[in-house]
């Protein structure tokens, strides 16, 4: 009887167990999403006509697949312009990478992104007010910024962070394009030269409901081919800031890039954005924000073209969003270099951008 | 007891029931059940929050006061961009929000809305409350996706209450 009552005990714990060890909300599966943007932009240099052109310019998949609660795959592939031919357009596998998740860490290896400023890690075009990406975002922060490494990553009370070691930057790329930062260097995982890793650091808090504030650090020795040339230091360092709360759209990015054995000494640029939602106020179904943005950007401190490339970008906008998934976006611009003999440049853009 | 206590995942039911204790006390009472939800009711809530259940039923805590119930807790999951998001809602016997947490979060961006100060912004809603993000409830940077996910949940749960309580 005792020999019986025992063994009870013991099938409901073992039951228990068993039954308890499965999560049955979880369940393995396939993720997709995407995002897009169609764009139409016209530019003006000084009293010259203007150029016009309309370009689908991103359409992107995401594609996931959940084998447990900790193991998953991400990815993200990548058309820009539609098309691509005869170095025109370009297809990118931009995002692909094993992820292990837990409460407090995880750790990512594969195609990933360095987490640095705001819009690397999270790019889709209803998050940002203007049509275009901020050209911060182009000559400061080179995103999309994807490449081979692995990351780990923790979140705690409010406190984010992510660790990354990445493939490193092409001093022959920076070189030739002094004008764009380090943009050029990117090597995009392809067949990317090792011999010198990027390390990235990055720290943030989004302890109140609608701010994210945080910033970053990354360092790299960026190799050259030409022989005895020195590789090129890079160090940018970068704090960021969005509020987007009380019907108030605030974003603020300032960012730095060190260099040593280079043309320039440094890039460094900023901008500020301020939008308001006036949907509610004229009984609109969605989201209405006009909104303004200060930029300036300076790609090549201390190079001999400096103020030829120096700007600052006055921007006005429209932005309206009926559901929280599509924005419909018009801006208007001028972007004014320190060299005044360098035309003055008006930009009038509109586009339409979702994401699921 | 014993079959309705295995359906859930071990690790869910004690975050759960420590979350009950973290609220009434360690002396609190409880019992749980898994409440299955009817097409029509489902149906009429889905059509409203333009979010589907993730399954056709729901777990229900009722925290009992002596012999009265003086809460209901109810946990349910949305989907996040990949991964279910596990929440708990614990409702006063009217209806109305006492607080809402975060038990479960799977993906790697996003985490942000477990934060208690982004939960606390749902608590005294109830059925005829605005759950709009950017609305009366505000967002998180990074975690679009989240937020509208588990604001539409947590409205479901709102608009699912009162045509439950009968049956709790």
């Amino acid at each position: 009887m005792i020999n019986k009552i025992a063994w009870g005990i013991i099938m409901v714990f073992i039951i228990n167990n068993l039954v308890f060890s499965q999560d049955e909300f979880f369940e393995p599966s396939y993720t997709i999403g995407g995002y897009g943007e169609l764009h139409y932009n016209s530019s003006k240099i000084g009293d010259a006509k203007p150029s016009k052109k309309m370009d689908f310019h991103r359409f992107i998949i995401y594609y996931g697949y959940n084998w447990t609660e900790k193991w998953s795959f991400k990815s993200e592939v990548e058309l820009e312009h539609n098309y691509v031919k005869d170095g025109n357009g370009e297809l990118e596998l931009e995002q692909a990478f094993i992820n292990y998740h837990t409460d407090k860490i995880g750790f990512q290896a594969g195609v990933i992104l360095p987490s640095v400023g705001l819009i690397n890690d999270f790019h889709e075009p209803p998050l940002f007010l203007s049509v275009e990406r901020p050209e911060y975002s182009k000559y400061i922060i080179p995103t999309t910024w994807f490449g081979n490494g692995v990351a780990i990553y923790g979140q705690n009370k409010g406190l984010s962070w992510k660790a990354v070691v990445h493939e490193g930057l092409n001093g022959d790329g920076i070189e030739s394009n002094y004008r764009e930062g380090i943009r050029g260097g990117r090597q995009k995982g392809y067949k990317a030269n090792a011999q010198e890793l990027l390390y990235n650091g990055r720290i943030a808090y989004t302890g109140i409901p609608g701010l994210r504030m945080g910033g970053s650090y990354s360092t790299t020795k960026a190799l050259r081919s030409e022989e005895g040339a020195k590789p090129i230091g890079v160090s940018l360092i970068e704090a960021h800031a969005k509020y987007d709360a009380n019907r108030i759209m605030l974003v603020a990015e300032w960012g730095n890039i060190n260099y040593t054995d280079h043309s320039a000494k440094s890039s460094t640029g900023y901008y500020v954005d301020l939008g308001y939602d006036i949907g509610q106020m004229i009984n609109l179904s969605g989201k209405l924000y006009p909104w303004i943005r200060l930029t300036d950007i300076n790609p090549s401190v201390g190079h001999d073209y400096e103020n030829e490339k120096h700007y600052n970008k006055t921007m006005i906008g429209l932005t309206y969003k009926p559901i929280n998934q599509i924005a419909f976006k018009l801006d208007y611009s001028t972007k004014k270099f320190l060299d005044k003999s360098v035309g003055e440049v008006t930009l009038i853009n509109l586009g339409v951008g979702y994401n699921f | 007891m014993l079959l309705c206590t295995s359906l859930i995942g071990g690790d869910i039911k004690v975050d759960v029931e420590k979350t009950i204790r973290n609220q009434f006390g360690n002396d609190a009472i409880f019992s749980f059940q898994k409440l299955n939800l009817s097409s029509s009711v489902r149906t009429s809530i889905e059509k409203k929050v333009r979010q589907r259940f993730f399954k056709d039923f729901i777990y229900v805590w009722s925290i009992m006061d002596g012999d009265s119930v003086q809460a209901y807790a109810l946990l349910d999951n949305v989907k996040g961009l990949s991964m279910p998001i596990t929440f708990l809602v614990i409702y006063d016997i009217e209806g109305t929000i006492i607080s809402s947490h975060v038990i479960k979060y799977r993906e790697p961006y996003g985490g942000e809305i477990a934060s208690p100060k982004w939960t606390a912004q749902f608590n005294g809603r109830n059925n005829d409350s605005d759950y709009n993000v950017g609305g009366q409830i505000d967002g998180i940077s990074g975690a679009t996706i989240s937020v509208y996910s588990m604001s539409a949940g947590i409205m479901k749960l709102s608009l699912l209450f009162p045509k439950i309580k009968s049956l709790l």
